[in-house]
């Protein structure tokens, strides 16, 4: 498998989170690199592992720049600090507004979207086919099935264009029939660019590393407060990337005990 | 039967039609049979109702009321939305919040002090009015701009919107549906004042003058009259509001059709 690892996309430099006397996160870094594969457009899939409760929203919060850290900095693209509207964001139990249809929703995103000046309406139909919810578009969101509601707020997201998209808990309280649904659609987006980087943040061990190609697990050291960055798991390296069939794989297996041991 | 009085148990359309009729005819027997000289009985109400409506009188009184409480309302309304958009900044915010405490001021007590304010007797009983809804409408509106849910700011920050076009998507557009919301539940405070402002310059007539003249001369029977088409005005004009909001934001209309 040939890849190199180029530039700095995202950085995660030194970063705190508390409140008052309280340390939510604690010296949290890690860097994401663009993952360049010969012949084709690989983005990157990094999946942010934790239990629940250990600070995996605040963490999302700041790197969707919703929230500024105490202190530290996360950067992209070398040098730009992060804030809110650089990176599509795809909320928990897919949040979208209820008095717009899901076409006035996407559209919203598009005109935020330069490239697309003058292409929405083509963008969002060829989206819509690709997403299979070209019967929908004219429908509010409320009077969707889950599965749709998902497929339109992370359109929306893409149609606004950002490099990154971020994935808060993109697997809770999905059935497995829907779960791969959605696993298929995030690998559709990860090859759509070059640069597309999914950040998942979840506590979904099995299905996060079945398809990222870096695994970061956020957790408290002893006697330290606050969660941190406790460990990086490259899967290119273990040759657990970028594969349909990679849970049969006995290193996958591996990989999972080492997670749940680290946690 | 027993589900009736379990907590909670749910009962078919036609059931819950059933109950209220059958409740209704019992609350006008009673009425009927322990009505005394004094108290007319229901079915003289009802005919001294049909009686009034076909007179003019009661049609430009009506007609009277209306249109001042349309007024009332639409000034209300835009007065409302003005304090209760602006809230979000905190300059606004104190003066919000005083127009919500004045829900505890008497109308009573400000009669004096309106009068010196306002020109005629028609401008006086507008602004009563207004000063009476505002307060109410403000206390509403305001709640549901406490209430609306992170997500909504969030939504509009990852879209990459400033502050004010996050404040025009989530809260003037996003609530718009609200403002109706609002007008329909509060109505029935203005409906309410409607006979009270009345009273205070009669010239002009309306349905509250003409209940205070009635009740000045003991006529019972047309004051319940009176009660009676407020009461069925009150209920075509929720009624009415609930079909326009329902009309003109359909996103309220919560069924699922997939």
């Amino acid at each position: 498998m040939t890849y190199t690892k180029e530039e700095v996309l995202l950085e995660v430099e030194h970063v705190d989170l508390n409140y008052g006397e309280r340390s939510i996160l604690r010296d949290v870094n890690f860097t994401i690199r663009n993952i360049v594969r010969p012949g084709m457009s690989q983005g990157q899939v990094v999946s942010l592992l934790g239990r629940s409760g250990i600070g995996k929203t605040q963490l999302f919060r700041l790197l969707a720049g919703l929230q500024q850290p105490s202190s530290g900095s996360i950067t992209i693209f070398g040098n730009k600090e992060v804030e809110a509207g650089d990176m599509g964001v795809v909320f928990q139990h897919y949040y979208l507004f209820e008095w717009k249809t899901i076409y006035q929703s996407l559209m919203m995103a598009c005109r935020q979207n330069p490239a697309l000046k003058g292409n929405e309406k083509d963008a969002i139909a060829k989206w819509a086919t690709a997403f299979e919810v070209t019967d929908i578009l004219h429908k509010y969101p409320q009077q969707l099935s889950g599965g749709q509601r998902q497929r339109a707020s992370i359109m929306q997201q893409l149609l606004k264009g950002s490099a990154f998209l971020l994935f808060d808990e993109p697997f809770s309280g999905l059935d497995i029939c829907v779960l791969d649904k959605v696993v298929d659609m995030l690998l559709q987006v990860s090859v759509s660019d070059e640069l597309k980087t999914l950040v998942i943040v979840s506590h979904d061990i099995e299905t996060s590393v079945a398809i990222s190609d870096t695994v970061f697990i956020l957790g408290k050291e002893e006697g330290q407060p606050g969660a941190t960055v406790k460990q990086e798991i490259d899967l290119v390296e273990r040759g657990l990337a970028w594969q349909k069939d990679v849970r049969r794989e006995k290193a996958f297996a591996d990989t999972l005990d080492e997670i749940k041991a680290s946690l | 039967m027993k589900k009736l009085f379990q907590p909670f148990a749910i009962i078919s359309k036609q059931t819950f039609l059933i109950l209220v009729l059958s409740q209704l005819i019992l609350a006008l027997t009673l009425w009927h049979v322990t009505s005394d000289g004094l108290m007319p009985q229901p079915g003289k109400v009802v005919a001294a109702l049909a009686h009034l409506s076909t007179t003019k009188t009661l049609i430009d009184n009506v007609l009277v009321s209306f249109l001042l409480t349309m007024k009332a309302m639409l000034y209300s309304i835009a007065i409302t939305l003005v304090f209760a958009y602006l809230s979000v900044l905190p300059f606004f915010k104190g003066i919000a919040q005083f127009i919500v405490k004045c829900r505890y001021l008497t109308l009573a007590g400000l009669i004096f002090v309106f009068t010196l304010l306002t020109q005629n007797g028609s401008a006086l009983k507008l602004w009563l009015l207004i000063f009476g809804i505002v307060p109410f409408f403000v206390t509403s509106f305001l709640s549901i701009i406490v209430h609306i849910p992170q997500q909504e700011y969030d939504l509009c920050k990852t879209l990459g919107y400033n502050r004010w076009r996050t404040l025009y998507e989530v809260i003037v557009i996003g609530k718009a549906d609200k403002v109706l919301e609002i007008l329909q539940h509060n109505f029935a405070i203005s409906w309410l004042m409607i006979t009270m402002v009345e009273g205070l310059s009669m010239s002009e007539g309306g349905i509250g003058a003409l209940l205070i003249k009635y009740n000045k001369y003991n006529d019972l029977t047309n004051v319940l009259a009176l009660q009676l088409l407020i009461f069925l005005l009150g209920l075509f004009f929720d009624y009415m509001l609930a079909t326009i909001r329902s009309w003109l934001f359909p996103y309220t209309r919560s069924q699922k059709t997939t």
